[in-house]
């Protein structure tokens, strides 16, 4: 992960952000991409990045502020290493989502928005459809969506990533 | 494999190996449509020449509102001085939708095509394809896919060496479901929150960046190819109901059926027909009990309205809804509508952008009234009320349709499933629900 304090891009984003300047006419639209690549490098927003953005682009703070409060998938507090999210609406109700959030605050003991001591797992419910229903439910966990979940299949992963890491 | 009563045209590819790729999108047609357009073909393809076929074919929009397509793109004005924009909506997050994420992962190409020929048509040079936050992979996929034509000469300045220029570049949104609507779009993509523009002026003459501007759903883009391919009088025929909705359309079907999953049928076939042949039935032992036609925001359908429903546009809105986005949430009997109003209810409290008072009180509202109802602490007058005012929460009052998407959503199940409500009312009343 990338230093938070005095954040400034990495070799990799500072790459992308150079193309991205030549892609749009008005430097305000950059400013959503740039909060992508920070939140990438950072796996959030660090309040050092809301200053960095804000000069890069060309906008005020309080825009990027506004823009980072907007939206649900920028988060300007640090979350777990692994985001989990599970999908509550229509369909994945249809298809058991409640027995996959009882998995996980058992199996993890957190409550939605909240992250495990060991900083591993932040969990989410997910109020947005993920456009998953054929294959539902689904959890999303960073940016990866698995599909047709169920309970055992869910704790099964949550186990081997707690390993993988 | 296509499905009983499947007719895959967009779909044609969909479930081969490596389809997202060009090598198999060029060998089953892909890009033929654009070399007709800028080289064999090229005094027949104007940009009227487009714009008449696509009319010819009687596509409509595929985002939900069912908008035809060519009349759309006729209003964009050419030659205004301004530089012409062609964006593409795959911001997807409809309750019940998912097509476009097929398209977008497997199927990159064509959406690529589809606006190519649009920008010939609206004479724009620059593209730009707006994909929800959430739908990484289908970013990954796009990119690679626009590097793949840049690579071959279909996109950057001089494409098949015609002397035009196309750019395409992705955008990501960030987590809003009101990204999806087109002016909300447009102003997130402009780099701000996406709040919902009063219209008009409507995006075709003051779009993005204020000038002039397409707006247009992945679906409809994937199609346009195989209407200059094959002719639009031909795309319309592949429709066997009303006239007026042409083509194929692709349906994402999810809830309790046997097999959910994307299909594309021919506009006009029977729902019923649809649901028990291509998704597989109700699953056993279990009676069909309503359906979601076409994303949460359209009118839920009772069993009876399901037994005389064809797919299109014309036949949905002579039941009272709408064929919408084409995302089915099939519900079999065991299905408890209170609370999946509940489900719906938070998602549009929570979703509202929250600028226009109706929107804002109003969502909260309902979604307080069914928790209430849930909770066992509701009274009676909570369903009149909730009935009553969401009379007055869309109709005009607001800057955009959500408030109006939100009613049509949930209004209808309550009254078409008032008894389940009350019985919800009754076990509060005597102290079960609390
Ligand atoms: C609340 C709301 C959400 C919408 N979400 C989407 C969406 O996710 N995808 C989409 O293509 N259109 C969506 N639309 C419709 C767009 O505003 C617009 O009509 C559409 O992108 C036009 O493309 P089309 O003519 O090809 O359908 C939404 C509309 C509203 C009011
Ligand atoms: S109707 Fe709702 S979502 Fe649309 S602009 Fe108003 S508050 Fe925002």
């Amino acid at each position: 992960m990338r230093a938070v304090e005095n954040y400034t891009f990495s070799a990799k984003a500072e790459e992308r952000f150079k193309k991205l300047e030549t892609q749009f006419p008005e430097r305000e639209s950059l400013v959503l991409w740039a909060l992508h690549l920070v939140q990438e490098d950072a796996g959030y927003i660090p309040p050092s990045a809301i200053s960095y953005v804000a000069e890069r682009v060309g906008v005020s703070r309080s825009h990027v502020q506004g823009v980072i409060s907007f939206y649900a998938m920028f988060h300007d507090k640090p979350m777990g290493k692994f985001h989990l999210q599970v999908c509550v609406n229509a369909s994945c109700w249809l298809a058991g989502s409640d027995e996959l959030e009882k998995t996980i605050e058992n199996h993890l003991q957190i409550r939605p928005g909240e992250t495990t001591s060991d900083g591993l797992f932040t969990y989410n419910r997910q109020g947005e459809c993920l456009a998953s229903c054929g294959t539902a439910p689904v959890v999303q966990i960073n940016a990866d969506y698995h599909e047709s979940m169920t309970p055992q299949k869910l704790e099964t992963l949550i186990e081997q990533l707690k390993r993988d890491s | 494999m296509a499905a009983p009563l499947e007719k895959r045209i967009i779909l044609a590819d969909y479930g081969k190996p490596d389809s997202h790729t060009l090598s198999v999108y060029e060998a089953g047609g892909g890009y033929t449509a654009l070399k007709k357009a800028l080289v064999s073909e090229k005094d027949k393809w104007t940009p009227d020449g487009i714009i008449n076929e696509v009319k010819a074919s009687n596509l409509r929009g595929r985002g939900g509102a069912g908008f035809p397509t060519g009349l759309k793109w006729s209003f964009v004005p050419r030659n205004t001085g301004k530089p012409t924009y062609v964006v593409c909506n795959a911001d997807e997050s409809e309750p019940g939708t998912f097509k476009d994420r097929v398209i977008l992962e497997d199927l990159p190409h064509s959406i690529i095509e589809g606006m190519i020929l649009a920008g010939l048509a609206l004479e724009s040079r620059q593209g730009y394809i707006y994909l929800r936050g959430e739908f990484y992979k289908g970013w990954q996929r796009v990119d690679a896919a626009i590097q793949e034509a840049y690579a071959k000469g279909y996109l950057g300045e001089n494409v098949l060496g015609s002397g035009k220029t196309f750019h395409l570049a992705t955008y990501r949104g960030a987590g809003a479901y009101i990204c999806g609507e087109e002016t909300a779009l447009l102003e997130s993509l402009e780099g701000r929150r996406g709040h919902p523009r009063l219209k008009p002026p409507f995006p075709a003459v003051k779009g993005l960046y204020g000038s002039p501007t397409t707006v247009n759903n992945v679906e409809t883009f994937a199609a346009i190819p195989h209407i200059i391919n094959n002719g639009g009088e031909w795309f319309k025929k592949l429709g066997i109901g009303n006239e007026k909705s042409g083509g194929t359309k692709l349906f994402s079907v999810s809830g309790h059926v046997m097999k959910p999953g994307v299909y594309e049928v021919p506009m006009g076939i029977s729902l019923i027909d649809f649901i028990n042949e291509t998704a597989g039935g109700i699953r056993p032992g279990k009676e069909l009990k309503a359906v979601i036609p076409g994303g949460s925001s359209t009118p839920v359908m009772t069993r009876q309205e399901v037994m005389r429903a064809k797919l299109d546009y014309e036949s949905m809105a002579e039941l009272g809804t709408f064929l919408g986005s084409g995302g089915m949430i099939v519900l079999d009997s065991s299905t408890d509508m209170v609370q999946l109003t509940k489900r719906l209810a938070d998602f549009y409290a929570h979703e509202s952008c929250g600028q226009c008072t109706p929107c804002r009180e109003g969502s909260k509202w309902i979604a307080d009234i069914i928790d209430r109802l849930i909770d066992g602490h509701a009274v009676e007058d909570d369903l009149k009320t909730l009935l009553s005012f969401t009379k007055n929460m869309g109709n005009g009052t607001t800057i955009c349709p959500f408030a109006d998407a939100n009613v049509m959503g949930v209004v209808p199940i309550v009254e078409k499933f008032y008894d389940e409500f009350l019985h919800y009312l009754e076990k509060g009343k005597s102290g079960e629900g609390k």
